[in-house]
């Protein structure tokens, strides 16, 4: 891998890197993991760039590549990261932040969502993204159809975590 | 829905609050090595071949080598090594070929059904050699009790009431024994399996649930 690849992949990462951000802290609980996982993400992301053409746009491309190390590829280990300079890294989920009572909504709703399966988990985050069906059902691999039906399953799921 | 609505509104909000790393940060993260599930399943996989390539070719002879059932069990024996070896060496083209068509560029329900068929072709090849493993056995087995039985069981067999029990009593024992050991190796897979794979099945189960 030359120079030249490197320091164009880093630096669209360093971009871009709170679409993987997001992610970690969706799919996991600790600093720790989050870490772990952010790393696990950037060495997929690396190996895969090499066939990253142009046409589609880096961070459409990396979300591709960030869930589905989060849901398949990755696995929880016990191994924590100790690299002095990433542990300074700061870190905080945002839902803490939240005091009155909208803000108290949207924390209850944040920790729903993290309550649901990795699927699920990965439907919700597109969806918050803001992307639309047809790329949701291309990244997850069903059609748009199916990714309608399962959101509406989602979102009474979410409802009765919610309002048990 | 009007919570996640919400969230929606207030999830590009949370940016200022994330992580931010720096180049030379991420830099170092990309000579970092994968801890990923595929390689764990490529280390594992290799392993399994190699295992069962050194067990194939472990010199188990038996001595007795002369007269004409002698000549067949010769073949017998040599016929399972040249099959082992062409199928030893299918198997692992077939395996390669599904662990290099893996990709986290995929969409995750074709990642994970590449994942799951490259264990699959594992699976079958050990399932394979298990097999040929129980044959080899078999035939070692009747190879000693037909040519070359220990002196010792054909007294006692001969000595007994009655002889076809005597023998039908070996039979269970070695079937049984048999039998235990396929469980015993049964139960290592199904909890390598279940470490390594439970999450990845389930995932796949339901994705594929929807397609019904």
């Amino acid at each position: 891998m030359n120079k030249e690849l490197e320091h164009k992949f880093v630096t669209e990462l360093e971009n871009n890197q709170n679409i993987v951000h997001k992610v970690c802290s969706l799919y996991t609980n600790d600093r720790d993991s989050h870490n772990d996982l952010f790393q696990e993400i950037t060495i997929q992301l690396w190996k895969a760039y090499p066939k990253f053409r142009g046409d589609a746009k880096f961070s459409t491309w990396m979300y591709r590549v960030a869930l589905n190390t989060a849901i398949t590829l990755y696995r929880k280990s016990k191994k924590r990261v100790k690299t002095q300079d990433y542990e300074s890294v700061i870190f905080k989920i945002k839902a803490d932040e939240y005091d009155d009572t909208q803000e108290r909504q949207l924390k209850l709703m944040y920790n729903a969502v993290k309550q649901l399966g990795d699927i699920d988990k990965a439907l919700v985050f597109l969806y918050l993204e803001d992307k639309d069906y047809s790329e949701i059902a291309e990244t997850l691999g069903i059609s748009e159809v199916n990714a309608r039906v399962k959101m509406n399953r989602i979102k009474n799921k979410l409802r009765t975590i919610l309002n048990p | 829905m009007d919570e996640l609505e919400l969230l929606k509104k207030d999830w590009q909000k949370q940016e200022q609050q994330l992580p931010k790393l720096s180049y030379d940060q991420i830099y170092k993260m990309i000579w970092k090595k994968s801890s990923s599930i595929v390689k764990w399943i490529f280390y594992i996989s290799i392993m399994e071949f190699a295992f069962w390539i050194v067990l194939a070719f472990l010199p188990i002879k038996s001595e007795v080598r002369n007269g004409d059932g002698a000549k067949l069990i010769l073949f017998t024996e040599w016929a399972i090594q040249i099959i082992s070896l062409l199928v030893i060496l299918f198997f692992i083209y077939k395996f390669y070929q599904n662990y290099k068509k893996i990709s986290v560029t995929d969409s995750s329900r074709d990642l994970m059904k590449k994942i799951i068929k490259t264990r699959k072709t594992v699976m079958q090849y050990v399932w394979f050699n298990v097999g040929l493993f129980a044959t080899s056995i078999i035939v070692l087995l009747v190879e000693i009790l037909i040519y070359d039985p220990p002196v010792e069981l054909t007294e006692k067999v001969s000595s007994a009431s009655s002889g076809i029990l005597a023998w039908l009593l070996i039979g269970v024992f070695f079937a049984v024994a048999i039998a235990f050991f396929g469980v015993l190796f049964w139960l290592f897979y199904r909890v390598l399996y279940g470490i390594l794979l439970k999450r990845l099945n389930q995932n796949y189960r339901e994705l594929k649930k929807l397609e019904v």
